[in-house]
């Protein structure tokens, strides 16, 4: 049977296969580094509050070292003599991952990462699902709300390094003349079908965002949601619906300039049901 | 460098952390990728252990692996690299080499979701019902989604039947 054989194949495929014999090692030392990393990044922003000092933006949104962009900061510490000395500003590595990579309880889903959603769809709750790798993060909402339910809509945000894949994604979709291009409000975006593995689906609708020079967003449709809205009309509306009303939440100027709700009667619609349900 | 608390937990990954791996590389298809996969798992499993270890934690884990294998296939990660839109080129199949390279190309080669299942159901050998609870889908889907699936790798092998193909390898 194909099945028998498949196991055979699979056996033999993996059986060079052996686990590190450090991963425990690697696997303790990455998690408490994280927890120490998350405390110091607190530390070093209470830090910089208290002395006055703006964290530059791209400290905040960068991966890591070598992603730092933005004006050379610096901590300003009393020497011996009493006057202020500038101290070079060692950027921790940001952001990093929640301890749980993901954002635990959300409530209605809406504000997650660094990001706001303005408008969701009639009748879609929030999946109780997120992911956070620091540089990016993702959550999404279907009908139920049900965690292992299949999702409907899906928001990936990425940021600093992982934003400019991203643009990449879009410039290659643009080199081959895949999507079209979108105005979102004062922004622009990227519509297109992506094939992302979705079984036995047309492909999946998404928006590209931008949201600033360390920012995208992409927002998803599962092909299950598409075929429910109907119509490709639809499908391209409530995602661009959806883009204006993403919104930054933590002030970088290129990405909080609130868009009008589309249709100028979402707002209340959507406050009515959470997420949009 | 491991504490009392940890040893439980060492003990686990010793016991079960190379099965593990091949999961996580039947999952994803690239040895990098599955050490990775499997390391974010593991640390995941870590940061709960005192509430994981007093069940079986290995479904846990397995389920971790399976769904961020899907998770990122989905943020395009693999699907960049593998030709996924289209069935893998037939190799000229000359020695045992080829031919399980054909077989795991087009084992990569299918949706992640698709790929899971084949995973968990013929190389876990999980029921339906427990390869459906760790997809979150229903006994349903994880018949037609293994259906489909070996429908797709029996056309990317081509006309002959990888059955006798197969056969062939081991002969």
């Amino acid at each position: 049977m194909l099945e028998d054989d498949l196991r055979q194949i699979m056996a033999d495929e993996t059986a060079r296969l052996r686990a590190a014999p450090d991963l425990v090692d690697r696997v303790i030392r990455s998690s408490r580094r994280r927890r120490t990393v998350r405390t110091r990044y607190v530390a070093v922003v209470a830090a910089a509050a208290v002395v006055g000092i703006t964290i530059p933006t791209g400290l905040t949104l960068a991966s890591g070292p070598a992603a730092v962009s933005g004006p050379a900061a610096a901590v300003v510490s009393p020497d011996t003599t009493g006057s202020a000395v500038p101290q070079p500003f060692e950027p921790p590595p940001l952001p990093t991952p929640s301890p749980t990579l993901d954002f635990g309880d959300l409530g209605d889903g809406k504000a997650f990462g660094r990001v706001k959603v303005g408008y969701l769809p009639d009748g879609l709750q929030w999946s109780h699902r997120s992911s956070d790798w620091g540089d990016a993060y993702t959550t999404s909402w279907n009908y139920d709300g049900d965690k292992n339910g299949f999702y409907c809509v899906q928001i990936f945000v990425q940021e600093g390094q992982a934003a400019q894949r991203s643009r990449e994604a879009v410039q290659s979709y643009r080199d081959k003349s895949d999507g079209e291009e979108a105005t979102i409000g004062d922004r622009t975006g990227y519509l297109v079908t992506q094939w992302v593995g979705e079984d036995g689906g047309k492909g999946t609708p998404t928006m590209f965002l931008d949201m600033g020079p360390e920012r995208m967003a992409e927002i998803m449709f599962s092909p299950v949601f598409v075929k429910d809205l109907g119509t490709r009309e639809a499908v391209e509306r409530e995602l661009k619906k959806i883009a204006e009303g993403l919104t930054a939440t933590d002030g970088d100027p290129g990405t909080t300039s609130e868009a009008p709700a589309a249709d100028g009667g979402d707002e209340g619609k959507d406050a009515e049901a959470p997420a949009g349900g | 460098m491991i504490g009392p608390d940890d040893d439980g937990f060492a003990a686990f990954v010793a016991a079960r952390g190379t099965s593990l791996l091949r999961v996580a590389y039947l999952a994803c298809g690239d040895d990098r990728d599955a050490e990775d996969l499997l390391q974010t798992a593991l640390e995941r499993t870590y940061r709960k252990w005192d509430r994981v270890r007093h069940d079986n934690p290995e479904p846990y884990v397995r389920r971790i692996i399976v769904n961020t294998a899907i998770s990122r296939a989905r943020r395009r990660a693999i699907l960049r690299i593998l030709p996924t839109h289209t069935p893998p080129e037939l190799p000229v199949r000359e020695t045992d080499v080829d031919l399980r390279h054909v077989l795991m190309d087009a084992l990569r080669a299918l949706p992640p979701r698709q790929r899971a299942v084949v995973v968990l159901r013929y190389w876990e050998d999980l029921g339906e019902t427990q390869t459906a609870e760790i997809l979150g889908c229903s006994a349903g889907t994880v018949k037609s989604q293994a259906s489909k699936a070996l429908t797709k790798l029996r056309s990317a092998l081509g006309a002959e039947s990888v059955e006798g193909l197969i056969r062939n390898v081991h002969a």
